[in-house]
């Protein structure tokens, strides 16, 4: 096992250790908190649906498997995972993103009891044809939920206007169809590719003891033998499909998602850039900027405006989203002030106070062991370390800034629009 | 973890929690008034405008531009009905001074903001300013519309208008649409005059240190104001059982259907009383181990959700659940069924051990949240002897079978609301 020791300014540290067998665990202990979180959690999410194994032949797999494998996995032969923390009173829990599945719990007390509970079961895959299709209903109505949502709906309708091929425009849950195709043994391949210590990472923040809880972590994680997890290309041009997608839907004010796709040469951002681009956003909309004043002034936004760099492997956009009596005035505005920022450059007031807003912010985090915990699988899946973005700020300049405007290609940008079904 | 309490006022006073934990301090106002048919969407509208701008930062602008300067404080507003009651929120959060980057004043300063902004508004002659009424009522009516939006937070709102059709309870918690819209500059105004005078408030400061004269400056401040009509929280009226159930159905062009079912309860709301009713309802739908997960999602595959909870102010069960309009029924008859098992006592130990741990492990997290820390104390300071999540802990701990067999007897069925798919019969 190798080990590295973080620290900060801020008064917090962690460890790092990376196992033999590639296993990553980061721990930050936080003493002065009762509780403690912990993530197990694998890099495979729902853009993963078309890989090799060992350099084997590329298989694809149904859309939304990788979220029915994180339902499947709570059931083990002996009963399931929620059981077993019953006896502890853990809070437990898990989620699948595009790039990763998480498996979590929160506790006050018995957090070695819990770990053993989680790194347990995510390590014993049980699946029958029996208990899949009992799966296949809960997961049915969690699909059904999400497609009342407006802004689920509003989302996935942008994100597939704007990817032709990428599986990023896939919902993660899948659809009722493809989730039908899903059986034991296609559950037991992506398992036996993706759930190996190598492709996975721990992440604990709170009150613990990092010497017992590495010790605890390294006598239980199974080497599983090597695998090379394939990841085959998504063959995604350049363009996008196209830039403007209405769906009507039972809302009284429309909803909207105005993105940027990024032209991107390789498969993640690296913090700097990131740290940039979130600097940017707001500098261009952000609650102290002009326009966000201009937009609110006008009534084109309200409080449900946001904004965020969605970024993951082999995809890069900006996403504006809120509600708007008029989302295309609002998309407007925001095309026209980049593109003044291009010409301009922007108020440098303004950057200093947002660059001391992020500061504040990225102490904030350390205000929760389940912000640290999950920062951590941020770390984990993008190869961060986490100080290094209190460090940024200081250092982060004007020009840094102003040049990833080069982000934004306005015949690359798409608005998506869910609208009442009746015009009022 | 309750420091001190200092009288502020008749009917205000200030809470100091004392913590290591946190790298902010945290700063509440928090205003009780009763529940008001007439009067509910002006007072919620106040936090949201108050904490938009004020006579120091007219300009909303200007004041997120001073947040951001004090490294991203965070000022907050929300309007809830708690009880028969209205509690009004204001709220600042800020990083320590230790973590400013050029020894910057942080926490006064934030302090100081909270206080002029609650206190000076952006008005003159007996009227807020025109444009800054406008904009919070626009966004105050969108998002009254937006909620139609959000299914499960629709479907629950109208079960409980129906259910407390006659009750005060029964009001939206901001008003509706049409009473947003009749505020003017000048009643607003009125409300925030009602505000300082009438309500029963608590200020909650959750930090390392108090903030040098933050209560003091605020006596001084309430001392301005004729507060001897100010009111105390009293207990809510509790929901009344009634014999014969009512059915409510609506149909909306949705997915997935909603069914939403509300019960009455006969609850004491005294802590060391209710800690049987948290945990009836929590064995009846709560956690994982609780009888409707077990059973309606996982036994009978119906649903993604299926939970209950309890709101011990009105004496109050709500069940709610997502299924498809073809399962509704047979969802409904199992929930029930479900119900008169616990009634009956008909729960195992290991369910009723693993409700007690998951709520005192919840419980005893509490502390790690400055949020949660504020929203027990806030709630709490309304009764006369407050305990802490601690406390009510060990009340949980000590609940028995039998308790909760008494809990569950008092709960009875009062309105079933269905949400239907269109054309979907």
């Amino acid at each position: 096992m190798e080990k590295q020791i973080f620290e900060s300014e801020i008064g917090e540290s962690y460890t790092l250790a990376t196992l033999d067998n590639g296993l990553k665990v980061y721990v930050c202990e936080m003493p002065q908190y009762t509780s403690a979180y912990a993530v197990f959690g694998t890099k495979y999410g729902s853009i993963d649906t078309k890989f090799s194994k060992n350099s084997g032949p590329a298989v694809s797999v149904p859309e939304g498997i990788a979220h029915f494998l994180e339902h499947k996995l709570f059931e083990s032969e002996d009963g399931d995972a929620f059981t077993r923390y019953a006896k502890t009173g853990a809070m437990a829990n898990a989620f699948t993103s595009f790039d990763r599945t998480c498996y979590l719990f929160s506790c006050s007390d018995r957090f070695e009891e819990n770990l053993d509970i989680l790194l347990d079961f995510v390590q014993s895959p049980y699946f029958t044809e029996e208990t899949v299709k009992k799966e296949q209903g809960i997961i049915g109505q969690e699909i059904r939920m999400y497609d009342d949502s407006p802004s689920f709906k509003v989302l996935f309708n942008m994100l597939r206007a704007m990817y032709k091929n990428h599986s990023v425009r896939i919902d993660i849950a899948g659809t009722v169809e493809s989730i039908a195709e899903i059986d034991a043994e296609l559950l037991y391949s992506c398992y036996e590719t993706f759930y190996n210590p190598s492709n996975m990472f721990i992440c604990i923040a709170g009150n613990i003891d990092t010497r017992q809880v590495l010790k605890r972590i390294e006598e239980s994680v199974k080497d599983r033998g090597e695998v090379t997890v394939g990841r085959v290309g998504f063959d995604e041009p350049q363009e996008i499909e196209k830039s403007y997608v209405e769906q009507k839907f039972p809302v009284l004010t429309p909803v909207f998602c105005f993105g940027y796709k990024q032209r991107i040469e390789s498969p993640y951002r690296r913090l700097k850039s990131k740290v940039c681009v979130e600097l940017l956003l707001e500098i261009i909309c952000g609650e102290a900027s002009p326009l966000y004043k201009r937009l609110m002034d006008e009534g084109l936004i309200n409080d449900e405006f946001d904004f965020e760099y969605f970024t993951g492997r082999d995809f890069a956009a900006v996403i504006f989203s809120g509600e708007s009596r008029d989302p295309k005035a609002v998309a407007a505005a925001i095309k026209a002030e980049i593109a003044s920022i291009k010409e301009h450059g922007f108020d440098k007031r303004l950057f200093s106070a947002v660059k001391c807003a992020a500061y504040g912010e990225a102490v904030r985090m350390f205000n929760s062991v389940e912000e640290v915990a999950l920062q951590f699988t941020e770390c984990a899946v993008s190869d961060y370390e986490l100080f290094e973005k209190l460090k940024m700020f200081k250092t982060v300049s004007y020009d840094d800034v102003l040049k990833r405007t080069d982000i934004f290609d306005d015949s690359l940008s798409v608005l998506s629009v869910i609208s009442p079904l009746e015009e009022a | 973890m309750l420091e001190n309490t200092t009288e502020l006022s008749n009917a205000a006073k200030g809470n100091f929690i004392r913590t290591e934990r946190f790298k902010t301090t945290y700063i509440s106002y928090n205003f009780y008034l009763p529940l008001d048919r007439e009067k509910t969407a002006a007072f919620a509208l106040l936090p949201f405008v108050l904490t938009t701008c004020g006579k120091e930062y007219p300009d909303f602008s200007k004041l997120n531009f001073k947040l951001n300067k004090l490294y991203s404080a965070s000022l907050s507003a929300s309007a809830e009905k708690v009880g028969d009651y209205q509690l009004l929120k204001m709220s600042i959060s800020v990083i320590d001074d230790k973590y400013a980057l050029d020894g910057e004043e942080l926490v006064v300063k934030a302090a100081e903001l909270l206080n002029s902004l609650v206190f000076e508004p952006n008005a003159e002659n007996g009227a807020f300013n025109a444009a800054d009424v406008e904009r919070e009522k626009r966004k105050a009516i969108e998002h009254i519309r937006g909620e139609l939006a959000e299914k499960r937070i629709y479907a629950r709102r109208r079960m409980i208008e129906e259910m407390y059709k006659d009750d005060i309870y029964g009001i939206p918690k901001c008003g509706t649409e049409e009473q947003v819209a009749a505020i003017t500059p000048a009643s607003l105004y009125a409300a925030w005059k009602e505000l300082l005078s009438r309500a029963a408030v608590c200020v909650n400061v959750i930090s390392s240190v108090l903030p040098q004269n933050i209560f003091d400056d605020i006596k001084s401040r309430l001392s301005l104001i004729d507060r001897s009509g100010a009111i105390t929280v009293k207990d809510s009226t509790p929901t009344r059982a009634i014999y014969a159930a009512k059915r409510v159905e609506e149909e909306m062009d949705v997915a997935q259907g909603k069914l939403v079912m509300g019960f009455s309860a006969e609850v004491d709301p005294d802590d060391r009383k209710s800690a049987p009713f948290t945990v009836m309802c929590d064995i009846f739908g709560g956690g994982p181990y609780s009888r409707l997960f077990t059973n309606v999602r996982e036994k009978m595959s119906l649903c993604y959700y299926c939970a209950a909870s309890g709101e011990k102010r009105k004496g109050l069960v709500i069940v709610d659940s997502g299924v498809e309009d073809k399962n509704a029924r047979k969802a409904e008859a199992e929930i029930l069924r479900q119900l008169e098992a616990v009634k009956a006592g008909n729960f195992t130990d290991f369910e009723f051990e693993s409700s007690k741990r998951s709520i005192v492990n919840a419980l005893k997290g509490y502390g790690d949240h400055q949020g949660a820390i504020d929203a027990w104390y806030t709630v709490k300071s309304a009764s006369n002897n407050p305990v802490s999540p601690e406390e009510f802990a060990q009340y949980v701990s000590a609940v028995d079978r039998q308790s909760v067999v008494d809990a569950a007897k008092t709960v009875k069925l009062n309105t079933v609301y269905t949400l239907k798919p269109k054309g979907d019969k």
